[in-house]
């Protein structure tokens, strides 16, 4: 196991971090005892082929699962002892999402949407931020269409904008461009790059697909519920062995 | 196929429960339906046969004169014979009215004829003795060895009152009399039938006009009559069935459709596997099928134990309800009525759903998309029925038609539930932008109109229960209100009491006026007068304008006597036909003849009412001769009576006045509406599982989207906010509409129904109880999201992502 500390303040922390499903024989063990420290203001892919338990850890880190074990700490709060409504509100002010299907709701326009998480959230709507947002996005002239009358890759492109506009501490990227055609998602993960070079976000994307990693600064790679790299500015040699090297 | 649909009946067993509840109900309610007919039946039917049992035959006749000669002529020649009718005249005693109009029959002399079952006391064997039916003596007080006065004037009788016996339903005389007592009262005699010892030859030659029949043909026919009777209401109460039926049906159709769009990449998956259109459908059509077998049994069950149960608190009250069983019809055809419901309701959505491409399945799974939109013909359909139902209404009311207003109704119904898609979800949007901006606000609104057919469906099946009864409630207000303008001009006085030959005691006014259930009392000043020999109390009601209801005053010219029709019958004969012919009589205080004018009336009692100015001229100083008494609003009528009955016993007075016919009337206008919301109640209670239902369904669908709601921040109460904020706007815009929609059938059925009767007839409604079924409507609506909204926020956010 490689662990490579960085210098920068951290977005977000797992210690010992455990998850379990079920019990008895039938247990299932997602993540056992995951130490991560991701770094803010960097775009971080964690990879692990299916069922390595990487949508586990990023619910757990974003506050939509519950550890049975370990702590957990986003944005200098630990997440450990929220009961839902603190872990909503705290999800509400401090993390975006993006995931890979569902993303809009279907009854919205793509404004609407963007600025959902603000209603929520009964907040002022910044509409500098807003307007940048759009902009960095290239979502101006797409503002009142409803998400059935946009493509896959516009679909997603709204829910980054909707993940940024709140400026959170973190946005989580749940395999974003799952479902998208290749054209699409090098323009997702272009924008999602910029987001953290543009905007200064912290940018954590769970994703299988080696093309999408190439796009993130630092990777975690996860396999069987474990941390089994964490590398920095990793070339594509590097990445594959890391990959390779658990699969052997 | 068949493991396909038993697995998927499996599955989905938890989602038919609300459809299949809807059933459940339907069914029982046809079964109870006929088990409360059927006991009704079986205990007016019972003991038809029973004055006829010691006779081989029945004479019928329509000449009375024929059936009187029929049994003066047996009782000469010793032949067996008994009356099978009755009189209808007032009873009393000891100079205190009992009851106004009692059923008296005959009992004979002839112990093999007396088919009385008697409970005390003897039979009678002599003229002057009587048997009382025993309920109508415990309501009278009347016991074992009193002596009564039964009907009035010169055909008045005394008879002692020697047994007291159960009279069944059929043969419901409160009095039993030998035939000479019973012969007096020629002039309510109805007497349709003799039941015949003898001979039919010697019936004949005695009756040529009549008809002989067995006894046995005879009872079978008077059950059949009494059958029928019954069948009219079963058929009243097999409309509300049907109501509630149409209600389930939307509720079972919007379920099937709501599960077919669920299961769309399912049914798409087995079509690439190679199951043909034809097998699937057959595969949806067998499971609705053993759906609405299953709810149709357990219907059968359910409804016959509540049946049995109302059965039997009814004849707690209501003795002559017979014990409950379950016709094998009724429970056949209410089986049969709950499987062709729960298939015509599958109808439509199977055919849509059986459409879904193979390809269908492959396709990336974007959720459930089941939009519609309202189409052209459905709309073009809806503008033909409200045109078509709008001018079959204005019909109806030019033309005072009830069953043109009836279709007419009927067509606008169809017509306002085919715009449902388009108008159900603008007025939810409409509502919602009243109800504020809030995000939670927003999103119950915009799910609420997400699928507009859904929408509308489920929103209309709480439409039909809402409209019939604000209607109902209304029309049946609004008639109780001319009913009772007209009840006020027939009965003026709720109570009197009227002196006979002497004044009143100066304190009884005082005491009449504190009873409990008196509003008001007036003395009336009088004096005593004889018209034609007959004397009768003359009153001023000058002091009484307080206590009189209705149009009249009973304040008449001078010169003129309002005379009760009651004291003209009494008058010889030469003085009435004066009354009648020439509205004139001559009055006699004190050997002073005065001729007024007459107006012959009722309603205040035993006297003759006169101004003050003329009643002056009889007598210069009148005496206290009469108390009216005005009834609190509610008073309890027995007692009432009761109570003025006791002060004029003791003081020797008659008692009479309108507020029981008042309160009778009432009562029955009351049970008339219980009965018709608690019947429209059942409607509610499906269309309202239907909310439920709809609501819950589509927690299961918006699964993921509810998780991302969650994960962007909308805490657990706010989801549940939304949710019950869903079935609110739903049952409040079905509600808004109902209520609008039932006012205005309402005032339609008032224009039509009320108004071929009574002039100027106007709308009342009853604020509280509309506004009641409103509130009641609205918030069972939001009740019916309580279950569903508690699943959906129960959830975890992580738990709903991975939903698939």
């Amino acid at each position: 196991m490689t662990t490579t500390l960085t210098q920068t303040p951290t977005a977000a922390t797992a210690r010992d971090l455990t998850r379990t499903y079920g019990d008895g024989d039938s247990t299932v063990h997602a993540l056992r005892g995951v130490d991560l420290d991701l770094p803010a203001g960097r775009f971080t892919a964690i990879m692990g082929p299916s069922g390595s338990g990487k949508s586990t850890l990023m619910h757990c880190l974003a506050g939509l699962d519950v550890a049975t074990a370990g702590t957990v700490t986003v944005a200098g709060r630990d997440l450990g002892g929220l009961d839902d409504t603190a872990l909503t509100l705290f999800r509400r002010e401090h993390i975006g999402f993006v995931f890979q299907a569902f993303n809009l709701l279907p009854m919205l326009t793509a404004g609407q949407n963007i600025l959902l998480p603000l209603e929520l959230a009964g907040r002022a709507v910044d509409r500098a931020r807003y307007d940048q947002v759009v902009g960095v996005l290239g979502l101006e002239d797409r503002l009142g269409h409803l998400p059935s009358q946009l493509s896959g890759g516009q679909q997603q492109r709204v829910a980054i904008a909707r993940a940024l506009v709140t400026q959170p501490d973190i946005v989580f990227a749940d395999e974003p461009t799952g479902n998208l055609d290749s054209e699409s998602s090098a323009e997702v993960l272009g924008h999602l790059r910029r987001s953290v070079r543009e905007l200064g976000m912290t940018v954590v994307m769970v994703t299988h697909e080696l093309d999408a990693a190439a796009y993130a600064d630092d990777v975690v790679v996860i396999h069987d519920g474990a941390v089994t790299a964490h590398l920095t500015d990793p070339g594509q040699d590097q990445l594959v062995a890391a990959l390779r090297g658990r699969s052997a | 196929m068949r493991g396909v649909l038993l697995a998927s009946l499996r599955h989905h067993t938890r989602r038919y429960v609300a459809a299949g509840l809807a059933v459940v109900i339907g069914v029982a309610f046809v079964v109870v339906t006929g088990m409360l007919t059927g006991a009704t039946r079986e205990g007016l039917t019972a003991d038809v046969g029973a004055p006829v049992a010691g006779v081989d035959h029945v004479v019928s006749t329509d000449d009375q004169s024929e059936a009187v000669k029929l049994v003066d002529t047996a009782q000469e020649r010793d032949v067996p014979a008994l009356s099978l009718g009755y009189a209808m005249e007032p009873v009393a005693r000891d100079g205190v009215q009992l009851a106004p109009y009692a059923n008296v029959s005959e009992v004979a002399l002839d112990p093999a004829l007396q088919w009385q079952d008697l409970t005390e006391g003897r039979f009678p064997d002599a003229p002057g003795q009587a048997l009382a039916d025993v309920n109508a003596a415990k309501s009278t007080g009347v016991r074992l060895g009193d002596v009564i006065t039964v009907g009035s004037g010169d055909v008045a009788t005394e008879v002692e009152v020697v047994g007291l016996v159960d009279s069944p339903a059929a043969a419901n005389a409160s009095l039993y009399v030998p035939w000479t007592d019973l012969e007096r009262f020629d002039d309510t005699l109805w007497l349709p039938s003799v039941a015949w010892g003898g001979s039919p030859d010697l019936a004949r030659e005695i009756a040529p006009g009549a008809t002989v029949e067995t006894s046995y043909d005879w009872t079978a026919a008077k059950q059949a009559e009494i059958s029928q009777g019954v069948d009219v209401i079963a058929l009243m109460a097999l409309m509300f069935v049907f109501i509630a039926l149409f209600v389930s049906v939307m509720v079972i159709a919007n379920t099937f459709a709501i599960l077919f769009a669920q299961r769309q990449r399912d049914f798409a998956l087995l079509r690439c596997v190679g199951v043909t259109r034809r097998q699937l459908r057959r595969a949806i059509r067998l499971e609705a099928l053993a759906l609405g077998v299953v709810a149709a049994v357990v219907g059968i069950v359910v409804g016959a134990a509540v049946g049995a149960g109302l059965v039997v608190l009814v004849r707690h009250w209501f003795s002559d309800m017979g014990p409950a069983a379950i016709d094998p019809l009724w429970a056949g055809g209410a089986f049969v009525v709950g499987v062709v419901v729960t298939l015509l309701a599958a109808w439509l959505p199977t055919r849509a759903a059986t459409k879904v491409a193979p390809l269908a399945a492959l396709r990336p799974d974007t959720g459930v998309d089941v939009r519609s939109a309202a189409g052209r013909v459905r709309l073009v359909l809806a503008a033909l029925s409200l045109v078509g139902g709008g001018l079959l209404l204005a019909v109806s009311v030019a033309t005072t038609s009830v069953p043109v207003m009836l279709v007419g109704g009927t067509v606008f119904f169809v017509g306002v539930l085919l715009l449902g898609p388009l108008l159900v979800p603008a007025l939810i949007r409409l509502v919602g932008r009243l109800a504020g901006r809030g995000p939670v606000r927003q999103l119950a609104t915009g799910n609420a109109v997400r699928n507009p057919r859904r929408t509308a469906t489920t929103a209309a099946s709480l439409l039909v229960g809402v409209t019939l009864t604000t209607a109902v409630l209304t029309g049946l207000a609004s008639s109780r209100t001319e009913l009772g303008r007209e009840m006020d001009d027939s009965y003026p006085v709720d109570g009197s009491i009227t002196a006979v030959d002497s004044p009143l005691a100066d304190d009884l006014v005082t005491r009449a006026g504190a009873l409990p259930g008196a509003a008001d009392a007036a003395a009336l000043d009088g004096t005593v007068a004889s018209i034609g020999k007959v004397e009768v109390p003359l009153v001023s009601a000058e002091r009484a304008s307080g206590v009189v209801r209705g149009r009249d005053d009973l304040v008449p010219a001078d010169g003129v006597v309002l005379l009760p029709y009651d004291v003209i019958m009494e008058l010889p004969r030469k003085v009435g036909d004066r009354v009648w012919d020439d509205r004139e009589v001559t009055v006699t205080v004190d050997g002073r003849d005065r001729t007024l004018k007459a107006e012959p009336s009722s309603g205040w009692g035993r006297s003759g009412v006169v101004s003050a100015a003329t009643l002056t001229t009889f007598d210069a100083s009148p005496q206290p001769m009469a108390v009216w008494v005005r009834a609190t609003d509610g008073a309890d009528a027995e007692d009432l009576r009761g109570d003025l009955a006791a002060l004029a016993g003791a003081a020797g007075a008659s008692v009479d006045g309108g507020y029981s016919n008042r309160a009778w009337v009432d009562l029955q206008v009351d049970i008339l509406t219980g009965a018709v919301v608690g019947l429209l109640g059942i409607a509610i209670v499906i269309a309202l599982i239907g909310i439920a239902n709809t609501l819950g369904l589509s927690v299961l669908e918006r699964g993921r989207e509810n998780a991302l709601l969650r994960a962007m921040g909308l805490t657990r109460t706010q989801l549940r906010r939304a949710m019950a904020a869903e079935g609110l706007l739903l049952s409040a815009v079905a509600t808004l509409v109902g209520t609008a929609l039932g006012l205005f059938f309402a005032w339609i059925g008032v224009r039509v129904m009320i108004g071929s009767v009574i002039e100027d007839a106007g709308l009342s409604v009853p604020v509280l109880q509309v506004g009641g079924v409103a509130v009641v409507a609205a918030l069972a609506g939001l009740a019916a999201c309580v279950v569903p909204a508690r699943r959906a926020a129960r959830v975890t956010p992580a738990a709903g992502l991975a939903l698939d």
